[in-house]
Parts: structure tokens; sequence; C-alpha cells
């Protein structure tokens, strides 16, 4: 077989497994369209297996003895739920009780293709791989029944964890069929059920996390606990790109329960008994920075040079344009950055709540100098990621503090680490124009910041500056034409994009008649082109320019639906995070650091200010999109414009703040 | 460093720490219960909520010496937990309260980072307040922080709750 393990990689996913048998599969099968697990070899093929036998076809799951159905999740749980998702739509195809269900993360490894979860792709690069990943086994079981019957297999059915005999009446369950069908041929095209037979798929499955999640049992990458394991806190510069320059440690060492101080590359890490002492550690260190050279960036020149960089509006007759500009946002997650690592015996183990497990592997090999054979790296869960663990600079840092210590340690971030030292969202300017009267998607040109801050990847990334500028300004065409913003949206949009425009504005009644100082407002957006989402937003604005988002209609397609609930799940998430942008925080540089530290100076939306959300959802046989970061783009258009109704103001910059407004 | 006698979740235990140490990390890091959330460290998010003597507390800003000697209730406390070994199963059959099942029932949990911090000022409130409106809910929630935006899920929840109380 090509791809065939190798001793390290079976030990590897031996582990992952928590000891059961789990037999390779090509790597081909983690292409979407590519064959089904075409070559599936046991890897002790001539061996008795002892009981309780664990059957695992193919890399995406096994089935013990007791029926019971493992899924391996290979994709970080953020909060989106992917590993219900993932569960799902293998479940599905096996045709087994959900409740026989069960999840276990498997680490770092490439044979389950990239595992960056980002993109919101989860779902729609692993759909076909998955499904067929239970069809095969469901048929490989069905065949094993068959042999026990003499029956004809065609003629068999299943059904929750059952194969059913051609009678209807004998059914054998799959606990007691698992050895017989490791048995059997892996099908090259193992029949797909047909969406009118889905039982799991389509229907609310929740969250499979959240008992232990209410119960404060949920493991976050926080609450790993390693024997022996210290914690750490990291003095970083405040200034993007600086260094230490000199320091004393002498009052860090003093404090009760601090056991060493480590220098890294340009930080200090002050290592201890607890979190608490490690803090009180790294608030004692005195140190004098090396600033380096961006020591006098600010946001404002940022944003100034971005805005010379565009078209200066005036210099045409014959077009309507606008700037519209976005600040530096930080990801504030709830959890801060983390991560334990233990280097022992050459290796490297790593307990990293990461977006991107592969990209710790590789980074903490290199930085480490450990083979990055010898980097495992498992997925706790993740509270909050949002883009901001896709990074690996945490985890870094923790290998690089275990080597030091030659121990086990825990890195955590206090919040000000968090704030002060994000990939943000990158500052950016829009220009946006269109020829006077024409009907049609107006021309953007963008810039970002082009500084040294650190920026990456925010919940919905290019599409957030996309469609704030471009939706406010579709409103701005349509007060310039004297057109309702709706009826000008539905001669530039067709298809799924008119459908959801048209399905928001029906059910939130657009054009109702309102109170003084409320208005309506609608956009649109298709984030990264393939989730279509439309959103009127209905707000109200007091006489103190106090903005109140009341409620905002969604109508979402995102094709196939995997776990309706979690879709409105993640549209009023979306929501959430995108009005945290729109009316609230920014995070502003001045002398080449970032003002904000908190949540007192990056407040984020409060259950005070949640609107009532409603999410209506087209019924769509395409395949399915992805639903994590889609929710966010269109509400910072959608409340602009409300605001612009209500008040008609037309504010071209977030957050929109009561001083913007004030009568 | 002191000792102090700590009463957490009916347990009695005495832990050797620096006065000045905030609760949150005496819990999580001496005591091992990690269900109570470090976040903001200052008072400001409420992740890191519990129950002192009944009254909803930020334990990352609550000295252990102010704590010592009071009845302290963790997310782990607040139902009897039964399931251990729990990282696998699908169905947790423990005994949950009413909130803990309103929650699953409303679906709330996204990254579920917050939730402890959350369910620990809803019980506090519907102790207080069986039957709270939504102001009621505004008041006694809005400085608990949510970054996946579950609050309307939250808002029901506790609804739920309260009518099955």
């Amino acid at each position: 077989m090509k791809n065939q393990l190798t001793r390290r990689d079976f030990i590897k996913l031996v582990g992952a497994a928590g000891g059961g048998l789990v037999l390779a599969v090509s790597l081909e099968a983690c292409a979407p369209d590519a064959p089904i697990p075409a070559t599936v070899t046991p890897l002790s093929p001539n061996s008795t297996p002892r009981p309780p036998f664990d059957w695992a076809p193919n890399i995406y799951l096994k089935i013990d003895g007791g029926g019971i159905l493992t899924v391996y999740a290979f994709r970080s749980e953020m909060g989106q739920g992917i590993r219900t998702a993932i569960a799902m739509m293998i479940a599905e195809e096996l045709d087994v009780d959900w409740s026989s269900v069960r999840i276990e993360q498997v680490p770092a490894d490439s044979r389950y293709g990239d595992q960056l979860t980002g993109g919101s792709v989860s779902i729609s690069s692993n759909y076909s791989a998955l499904r067929r990943a239970g069809a095969a086994a469901r048929q490989m079981l069905v065949e094993a029944a068959a042999d026990v019957w003499d029956a004809d297999p065609a003629g068999c059915t299943t059904e929750a964890g059952f194969v059913i005999h051609p009678d209807q009446q004998q059914r054998i369950p799959y606990g007691e069929l698992v050895e017989a069908a490791a048995e059997k041929e892996v099908p090259a095209k193992p029949q797909l059920k047909d969406a009118s037979a889905y039982r799991i798929v389509g229907k609310s499955k929740g969250h499979f996390d959240a008992p232990r999640m209410v119960s404060g049992k949920a493991i976050y990458g926080i609450d790993v606990r390693i024997p022996g394991m210290l914690f750490a806190v990291i003095a970083r510069c405040p200034v993007f790109g600086g260094t230490f320059a000199s320091y004393d440690d002498s009052a860090a060492k003093a404090v009760t329960g601090v056991r060493q101080v480590v220098e890294l590359d340009d930080s200090i890490a002050v290592v201890a008994e607890n979190t608490w002492a490690a803090i009180q550690g790294r608030n004692a260190l005195k140190i004098t920075w090396d600033e380096g050279k961006n020591a006098g960036l600010s946001s404002e020149a940022l944003r100034k040079a971005a805005k010379e960089r565009l078209p200066q509006p005036g210099s045409k007759s014959d077009v309507i344009e606008a700037v519209y500009e976005i600040p530096f946002e930080a990801h504030a997650t709830m959890e801060p950055m983390n991560c334990t690592a233990h280097v022992h015996d050459g290796i490297c183990e790593v307990w990293a709540p990461t977006q991107n497990p592969q990209n710790v592997q590789m980074q903490v090999a290199a930085r480490t100098g450990i083979p990055r054979g010898d980097v495992a790296v498992n997925v706790p869960l993740i509270g909050g990621g949002f883009g901001r663990r896709i990074q690996a600079d945490y985890a870094v840092e923790a290998a690089l503090v275990s080597q030091a210590i030659e121990g086990p340690v825990q890195v955590v971030w206090t919040r000000d680490d968090d704030i002060q030292h994000d990939y943000y969202h990158d500052l950016s300017v829009h220009y946006v124009s269109v020829e006077r009267g024409r009907v049609s998607r107006p021309r953007l040109q963008s810039t970002g910041s082009q500084s040294l801050v650190p920026t990456g990847a925010w919940r919905s990334v290019e599409n957030f500056p996309q469609a704030y500028p471009t939706q406010c300004f579709i409103d701005e065409m349509a007060y310039e034409m004297k057109r309702d913003p709706l009826d000008l949206r539905l001669e530039i949009y067709s298809d799924r994009a008119a459908e959801v425009t048209r399905l928001a504005a029906e059910k939130a009644e657009w054009g109702k008649s309102l109170p003084a100082g409320h208005g309506q407002g609608l956009a649109y957006h298709a984030t990264f082109g393939v989730t279509h989402v439309a959103y009127v937003a209905e707000v109200s604005v007091s006489e103190d320019g106090r903005v109140r988002v009341q409620r905002v209609v969604a109508a979402v397609d995102c094709g196939e639906v995997i776990n309706p609930d979690n879709v409105a799940a993640q549209i009023e998430g979306g929501i959430v995070f995108g009005l945290t942008a729109t009316l609230k925080a920014e995070a502003t540089l001045q002398d080449g650091r970032m003002q904000q530290s908190n949540f007192h100076d990056y407040p984020v939306l409060r259950i005070d200010e949640m609107p009532v959300v409603e999410v209506h959802l087209v019924k769509s046989d395409e395949r399915p999109s992805g639903m994590g970061e889609m929710g966010v783009p269109p509400i910072a258009p959608a409340v602009a414009n409300a605001i612009f109704a209500a008040t008609g103001k037309r504010i071209r910059h977030i957050p929109i703040r009561p001083e913007d407004l004030r009568a | 460093m002191s000792s102090y006698d700590l009463q957490v979740n009916g347990q009695a235990y005495t832990v050797e720490a620096e006065a000045q140490m905030p609760l949150l990390w005496v819990l999580r890091d001496l005591l091992g219960l990690t269900g109570t959330k470090f976040s903001c460290g200052a008072g400001l998010c409420g992740s890191c909520t519990v129950l002192i003597d009944g009254e909803p507390t930020r334990s990352c800003i609550t000295l252990v010496e102010n704590a010592a000697g009071k009845n302290i209730t963790t997310i782990e406390g607040l139902a009897a937990l039964a399931q251990s070994g729990a990282s696998t199963t699908s169905a947790v059959e423990a005994q949950l309260h009413p909130l803990q099942e309103a929650w699953l029932e409303e679906n709330v949990s996204q990254c579920g980072y917050c939730q402890p911090g959350q369910i620990m000022s809803a019980a506090a409130l519907l102790e207080k307040n069986p039957d709270p409106s939504d102001a009621d809910i505004d008041a006694a929630m809005g400085d608990v922080l949510c970054r996946c935006g579950t609050y309307q899920r939250i808002r029901k929840a506790i609804h739920r709750a309260a009518e099955a109380v």
C-alpha cells in the first residue's frame, strides 16, 4: 500500500486512539474527491486480536466490541461545533445511534491533511471523506452480517447500530460484527445515503462537549495538569519588535513560589510553583527595554499614511465615492493564550489550545532543535480562537521554557499580555466608488497598516473589511439615486445572494414604520464567497447618541445544513463578535505599543446590549459550505445603515461612538 | 505563607498560601479545581465567579484570607457530578443543577469557557429571585462576558431554569 505507516506513526496513532488497535489508511482518503479509503491493511494481520476488539477501518473512526463508535476529531474545537459535526457526518452514514458516539481528539498528524482550523472549511473540505469513511464501514458490517446469515448483502439494511436481515426480523449489533468486518475488503465506492434518509444530519445535536462544559469538567488548554509541572508568565517588550536591554530579577526571585527566571530571545520568563506566583514574579522584574525601531509608531500616523495611498475623494466629478476606516482589533478570546510543554528524553510533548497543531509542531521543532517527528502536539478544548490560535507563538514559548528548566511547564498569558501581544486584525482604509447613476457593485480599493505590528486572521479575515465599506456604500448609492436600499440590492444581486437578501427583508418586515430614532439597515455578504448571509438590523439611537441594536433578522444559505441550531448559534455569535468591533472596541497604537490592556478599555458586547437575533435558514441541496466566520461581516454595515436610517448620519468609521451621533 | 482552612463544595481543605493569593489560583493551582476559569484577572469579566456564602464573587480578586472559613461553591459543586472520566462520554448521566440542564436544553455553550462563571452568576440570581425578568437578568449578568456571543441563549436558559425550579 502507499503511505505505509512508519513505526513511529503507528505508536503515535495508537497513543492517540487510547490504546485501541487502529488500522492504516492511505492519505488519499483525506482528499474530498479521491477514491474511498482504498487500501486498508491491518498492522498485525496475522495475530488474533484479543477482546475487546476495536475495529478501525480508516483513520476517522473505530467501533468496539460493544458497538461504541469512536470518532477521531482532527480539527480544533473552539466553540464552532466541529467535533460534533464530524461525528454527525460519520454517524449518519454508519447508521449508529447518537448515544453510542464518542469523540477523541487526535494530535498533530499529517495523515489527516492540513489540520489548520480556519477559513470555515472544516466541514466543506472533509465532507466527502467523512461520509465515505462511515459508509464504507457500514458496508463492511453489512457484508459480515450477510455472511452470518448466508443472505444477500444487498437485501440487508442498517439502523441504529444493527444490521437487519432481509426478513426484517433478525438483527445483529455492530459490536458483534467488527471482527468479521475487519476481514472485509474496503469498498471502493460505498453507497452514500440519500438526504431523505438522514436521521442525524440536519437534526440539531447541540454540542457534544456541552455536558462537560456546563459542569466544569471540560479540559481547556489552561486546565491541563501534568505531574510536577510549573507555571510561567513572561515579560515581553511592550513595543512590537523590541527586546530587553538589561534586567534585574532579584525582586522576582524573592517572590514566594518563584523557582527560576529564564531568558528567551526577546523576553523573560518567570517560572513558579503556581500561576499567581509567576504573575507576581513577572511583575517584580525590573527591565530596561530596547524598544527598537517601532517605538514611534501610532495608529493615527498609520491610518493617515494609509489614506494617502488611496485615491483622494473629490478628484473626479462623475463618481460617487467614500472612504471608510477600520481600526486594529484584538481577538480577546476568553481563555488567554497558554500552552503546556514537556521536553524530556529528546522529545517534546505539547498540549496546545491551538487552531493549527501542525504549525505548532513545525515551529516547536524548529526552535527547540527537536526533530518534528518527536514533537507530539495534543489539542485540548479551546476557549475561543477567532484566528488568534492559528499562530504558534504561545507554544514555542512553552517549549523553550520547558527545555530550559528541563521539566513540564505551563505558560500562561495574563489578559494584558493577550490584548497587548495579539496578532491583530489589521487597521485598514477603504476607498469605494461607482460611476454616478450606474447600478452595479461598487469598486473597493483597500489598504492596510503596512506596519510591523503583528497582524493575522481575525474571525472572517478579509471579509469584514470587504463587507463594511461595500455594503455601507451600496446604501449610499441608494440614497444618492433615491432608491430603496433593498430594491437596489435586488437589482444588483441574483440567485442565492438575492434570495437571502429578499428573505431577510421579508422576515424583518423591511420598510415597516418605526418610532422616531429607530431605523432599519440591510447588508449582505458571502463570506469567502461560499456562505450567503443577509441581515436586517433594527437600531434605536438616543438623543445622546447611544446606539441600541434592538433586533437582527438573519437569512442564511450555507448549503446542506449539518447541525441547524448550531448554524443559528454561529450567526448569533458572529453578530456579537461583529457588534463589539462596530460599536465598542478598538486597539489603538501609541508609541509603538497597544494602549488597551483588559476588558475595561477593550470592552466586548454585554448581555444587556444583546439584540434579539432571529435566524432563517434557506433549504438547500448544495454541498455544505461553512459557518464559523460567516456571521461577522454583514453586521457592521447593517448597523451602520440602520443608524443612517435612524439619524441621517453616515458614519464612515468604526467603532461608531455616541460622540459621532450626538444631536 | 500561612495556612488557611477552606470549605469548598462541602469539603474541608487546608492550604498553604500567601495571604494575597486570590482564591482563583488556590482553586485552580493548589486544589486542582480547574472548572473556575481565569480570564481577566481584574474582576472585569466574571469567568471566575464562585459563590461565597451564596454571594456571586469574583475569585480572581478575592484574597484567600478573605475566603477562609466561608462556604465556597464552585461549578464542580453546583450539582453532584457523579460521572468520572467523562472525557469520551456523549451523555453525562450525572445529576445536574436545573441551570446546567437548561444550559444543555438551550444549547448555550459555544467554546464554553465563560460558562462556569455565567452559570454560577445565574445560580446566585435565581437563589435571590426565582423568577427574574429580562431586566433582572441584565442587571445580574451584565458584567459576565462571553466573546462567543451566547447571551440570547443564556437569557432563555435562565428563564427555562426558573420555570423548572
